[in-house]
């Protein structure tokens, strides 16, 4: 199925054009949004959203990009939308148990059994990195993370954020910078002296 | 090299963009300062991160998932194609079938109870029998006394 024949699909609501649209695209969505969001269960679920958004509003896709530009739009905002809803609920948390007294119970996390003390590691690491990517401001998180974790161009990013090239430049190299500043003490127990 | 300097190029440094010169001091300074290079050493460590989670994969039913989710939204119920006339006619015909009811209800009403006719046969009939087949048990009299009423 072509680029345009998958449009017109969508547009008429063919089951088969949906069909196409999952398998095209599935992997692309979800990784991308599990870059965002720090974990691929989230992600998954996200997804649902998200292709249900891409169908209600394909009629807006005017095709100055390709499919997949836009596809990374939509699963770009819907993801920030989300970890900022997730922030808000951490947020909601966090002033539930100052209140009752409980900040023991809410934020202590008892490892999994099943899963090995290096696993623990790479789980908190895996944390920490996310939480010092979300930390970035917004422009700079969405140049890094499409193109250190989803090994975009500068120009597919460029494409993806309506920005120049130069611009895309200028936002991974500040984020990278800031990402350094803010992991440089969490990994390696590196200390500044 | 000092640190400092050697922070403000380590972006270019790790990616090989950094002049040769630069670079050989870089690698010199890397070689004898023992927090520049904890530091090189935490950020690989965020790369082979980054490289371990890029080669995580989506589960293998999120598709089907993904597409009953989308049924479910789109659903939309089959409708049957009716012609405009028959839409007009249906509650023509319902309403006649209702009146039809009605109006044989009405009727059935009035022949349902036992008119005083009937009982007058009734009640000859048994004399009739008790008269010429001498049968005198036939009816209970007090039976007949209440048809009578």
């Amino acid at each position: 199925m072509t680029e345009p024949e998958l449009i017109k699909g969508i547009l008429q609501r063919d089951h088969r054009a949906f069909e196409c649209l999952v398998n095209r695209y599935q992997k692309q969505v979800i990784k991308t949004a599990s870059y965002f969001l720090g974990n691929m269960e989230d992600a998954e679920d996200l997804s649902q959203e998200i292709f249900i958004d891409i169908i209600y509003s394909i009629n807006s896709f005017k095709q100055n990009s390709s499919l997949s530009t836009w596809i990374y739009r939509i699963t770009v905002n819907k993801s920030l939308n989300m970890v900022k809803k997730q922030q808000r609920r951490g947020i909601m948390v966090r002033l539930e148990s100052l209140f009752s007294h409980s900040a023991e119970h809410h934020t202590r996390h008892d490892p999994e059994p099943s899963i090995s003390p290096d696993g623990v590691a790479e789980q908190e690491k895996r944390q920490l990195l996310h939480a010092a990517i979300n930390r970035l401001p917004e422009n700079q998180r969405i140049a890094f993370v499409l193109h250190k974790f989803d090994d975009q161009s500068y120009k597919q990013i460029a494409e993806i954020m309506k920005t120049g090239l130069p611009a895309v430049e200028s936002l991974i190299h500040r984020a990278k910078l800031n990402l350094q500043q803010k992991l440089m003490y969490q990994f390696s127990e590196y200390k500044k002296t | 090299m000092e640190c400092s300097q050697f922070k403000a190029n380590l972006i270019d440094f790790r990616q090989g963009t950094l002049e040769e010169e630069l670079h050989r001091s870089a690698n010199l300074h890397l070689s004898s300062c023992p927090s520049c290079s904890r530091l090189m050493k935490g950020l690989d460590e965020v790369d082979e991160l980054i490289e371990r989670e890029k080669a995580l994969d989506p589960g293998p039913f999120v598709a089907t998932r993904i597409l009953q989710r989308i049924d479910r939204e789109f659903e939309t119920p089959v409708a049957i194609k009716t012609p405009g006339w028959i839409r007009v006619l249906q509650p023509v015909a319902v309403a006649l079938a209702l009146i039809c009811g009605i109006l044989i209800g009405s009727n059935a009403s009035k022949s349902d109870g036992v008119p005083a006719d009937n009982l007058a046969k009734t009640t000859d009939n048994i004399e009739f029998l008790r008269s010429n087949l001498y049968i005198s048990d036939f009816m209970d009299e007090d039976k007949v006394l209440d048809l009578n009423k």
